[in-house]
């Protein structure tokens, strides 16, 4: 009896040894192949990848995010006052971070990112393919969708990349508000996800990895600046806006407004309204500023210099004013060439093709294992004007 | 001579044959949309990979959901023979109205606001349409530029949100393919449903789109019958559209305009005739789905948004051509007696 008892615990003990072996073995394989990834996609070199521009491709804006102090209600200050767009312009700079997933720290190679596009447009399609020049670098397979402008399929294909259950879901924000549950939800279904190029507000920033994007503010902070110069810091002007809803909607106008009514005050702001970036719609609404403000209207702001600015230099060229100093939101090919010809005096240099690499880029990182520390990662900032037009051709899109 | 009926007054098996085969045309004329709806299913099931798991099923319900009011408002006025444009901006006014006077009023108070704000939208155009005798095409194209209008005026052009999220939980919450936003679709659906085939009142709504000298003979009020019918397409677009606010805890100012297309090809395709007097709530909401499924599938597979545009274009273009064919057909056999045909195919050569 003692003797069966005895072999039964022996052999209960061997198995038990057996087991916790080639557990043991398993994961020091795992560990070893994880290991393997890891070191195999660090060796990756994206350095010396470029543009289609020639212009290095990742080029991200090191400085660091010291956002001003923010006031109590910033809604409750005036349209024209900086900070009453605090909580869009420095979205995401201080925020508390939800829970967020681990890093499988086992490397890129095979990993799959669902690519939740915003619409397809010849940037978004160029800023695509700086995504896909980084994903082929490190074997990242990317599955695209697209919203086309509309949360509601945003909101749909939210659900679908669940579904999924991919490795990372890189979104470009269809809406800056509408949004925010659709990140919230990514984030309570434990998908990692990085946001990019249309920039969510302040309640979307904690279920985010991170945010990757243009500078809208700053550009056109630094926009406002070569703007006023070329205006001699005085004369009316109006502002061609981004789709409404969208994050460009507001900084593209009130960056550049907040920093005239700061560096020229003696410059007015006579009217803004959205065209839909529609060329049509931005000739018939250039053409009645230029009807009702006549000679007091001496600049135009567009956040478009494609579609839109097509309208306007068709309704200032109509109207044969071309004294109206024109500065837009760059850089397409459209845009370019008319800065080149002299019908667009100044636009902003944003990388389409950067601006898809950047999110990826990241993403590579996250699934290295290397810590993503900023919260908002912009790219490099810099104005086109006619003197250095040519570094940047050809264009992108 | 061969006669359709024999001496003892039994029908021929060439009469037979050619009235089961009036019966299964009709039939398949009557449950085409949930023909091409399986169809639709069963090709995605066997080709789109994760298709017909729970969880996409609720993703397709749920985006169903957000259009199924406005069908099913849009299918009612379509009986009637009218059609109504602005139930897209309808529906955006009243996603905004609930997320725009919930602080004030709580969601209960901003979902009646919505209501009624949606309700007067119909009414508005029910009077236009009804009394001053003007097409519904041109007025509501005309509501829907305004009510969008006075939509930007309220939200400044921007999205409004809020940062409760509890009712979008509860909305949103599966329970298996179901939720609580569909449910509710579903409910108001078999509501519609139930009042347009088994009340008498939904009955004269298809006599007024049918056949309006009738109606009028009968002592029906067809200007009462279509205010009403653009009153409850207003209420209906706009509770849709407070619903999906409510279940994304947001409101954006160009959401309803984009469901415009996909709600009036999915009414069309369910077999709502644009004539009037013909339709059905529940086959235009059986519609919606198969839209969505269609997208949806679409999307899995891989297609751009290009593709699937063009596939729903495909699909309505495809029942159209089948509905003129129908109607060809029809009119070509009217006033045929069934037996002579039958007769003259029994005599053919060769038979």
């Amino acid at each position: 009896m003692n003797l069966r008892k005895s072999m039964s615990v022996a052999i209960a003990v061997t198995v038990l040894f057996a087991i916790g072996c080639r557990r043991a073995e398993k994961a020091a394989k795992t560990e070893d192949a994880k290991q393997r990834g890891r070191e195999e996609s660090l060796a990756v070199d994206i350095s010396g990848l470029k543009s289609e521009d020639g212009q290095p491709l990742i080029v991200a804006d090191d400085s660091p995010l010291t956002p001003p102090q923010r006031p109590a209600d910033p809604e409750a200050l005036p349209l024209e006052d900086p900070l009453h767009w605090y909580d869009i312009e420095y979205a995401g700079w201080k925020c508390e971070k939800a829970k967020q997933p681990e890093s499988p720290n086992d490397g890129c190679k095979g990993k799959k990112v669902v690519f939740l596009k915003f619409v397809d447009h010849p940037y978004h399609n160029a800023y695509f393919n700086g995504m896909k020049k980084v994903a082929d670098a490190y074997g990242i397979q990317v599955k695209t969708m697209v919203a086309n402008t509309d949360i509601n399929i945003q909101a749909q294909q939210v659900d679908q990349a669940i579904n999924e259950r991919p490795d990372m879901v890189i979104i470009q924000p269809v809406d800056a508000k509408a949004v925010v549950p659709l990140l919230r939800k990514l984030n309570q279904a434990g998908v990692p996800v990085i946001a990019s190029n249309l920039i969510p507000t302040d309640q979307g920033m904690p279920y985010i990895l991170t945010w990757t994007g243009p500078d809208d503010w700053g550009q056109f902070r630094m926009l406002a600046h070569e703007f006023a110069r070329l205006m001699n810091n005085e004369g009316g002007y109006c502002i061609v806006r981004h789709l409404e809803g969208t994050s460009p909607y507001y900084s593209r106008t009130f960056a550049m407004m907040t920093e005239l009514k700061k560096i020229a005050p003696n410059m007015k702001m006579l009217d803004m309204q959205p065209c839909g970036l529609k060329a049509e719609a931005a000739s018939t609404l250039v053409s009645g500023w230029i009807s009702r403000f006549k000679g007091e209207l001496k600049g135009i702001v567009s956040a478009d210099d494609s579609g839109a600015q097509i309208g306007i230099n068709d309704a200032i060229k109509a109207h044969n004013r071309e004294d109206i100093i024109r500065v837009a939101a760059g850089n397409s090919k459209v845009g370019m060439d008319f800065v080149k010809a002299g019908t667009l005096h100044a636009i902003t240099y944003q990388s389409a093709e950067s601006d898809g690499a950047l999110p990826m880029k990241l993403a590579a990182d996250w699934f290295m294992g290397k810590p993503i520390t900023k919260s908002v990662h912009y790219l490099r900032k810099h104005i086109i004007t006619k003197k250095d037009v040519d570094q940047f051709m050809p264009a992108q899109w | 001579m061969p006669d359709a009926t024999n001496e003892r007054g039994m029908k021929t098996p060439a009469l037979q044959a050619s009235h089961s085969g009036r019966r299964i045309g009709g039939w398949i004329d009557r449950n085409r949309i949930f023909l091409l709806g399986a169809v639709v299913i069963g090709v995605m099931a066997v080709m789109a990979p994760g298709f017909l798991t729970a969880q996409n099923m609720s993703s397709i319900l749920k985006t169903t959901s957000v259009n199924i009011f406005a069908a099913v408002g849009l299918t009612i006025v379509m009986i009637c023979g009218h059609l109504d444009l602005s139930f897209g901006s309808t529906a955006t006014l009243g996603g905004m109205l609930v997320i725009g006077l919930q602080p004030e009023l709580g969601w209960a108070g901003g979902t009646f606001a919505a209501l009624i704000a949606g309700a007067l939208v119909g009414i508005v155009n029910g009077l236009l349409v009804s009394r001053a005798k003007i097409g519904s095409f041109i007025v509501t194209l005309g509501t829907m530029i305004i009510v969008q209008g006075l939509v930007n005026m309220y939200c400044g052009g921007g999205t409004l949100n809020v940062s409760d999220f509890r009712l979008a939980d509860f909305l949103d919450r599966d329970i298996w393919v179901l939720s609580p936003r569909v449910i509710l679709a579903i409910a108001a659906v078999g509501a519609f449903a139930v009042m347009l085939s088994s009340t008498v009142i939904g009955r004269n709504f298809h006599l007024i789109g049918g056949n309006p000298q009738t109606a009028w003979y009968a002592g029906l009020s067809s200007e009462r019958y279509l205010v009403g019918a653009f009153t409850a397409c207003g209420a209906l677009s706009a509770f849709g559209g407070a619903v999906n606010s409510m279940a994304t805890s947001s409101a954006n100012p160009t959401s309803g305009s984009k469901s415009l297309m996909l709600v009036i090809a999915a009414v069309i395709i369910g077999g709502t005739s644009m004539k009037g007097g013909k339709g059905s709530v529940v086959h235009s909401t059986v519609a919606v789905f198969t839209l969505t499924a269609l997208i949806n599938g679409l999307g899995l597979l891989g297609a751009g948004f290009e593709i699937q545009l063009v596939a729903s274009g495909i699909v309505l273009a495809t029942i159209i051509l089948y509905d003129a064919v129908s109607l060809r057909r029809q009119e070509r056999k009217r006033g045929i007696r069934p037996d002579l045909l039958a007769e003259m195919r029994a005599k053919r050569p060769g038979r």
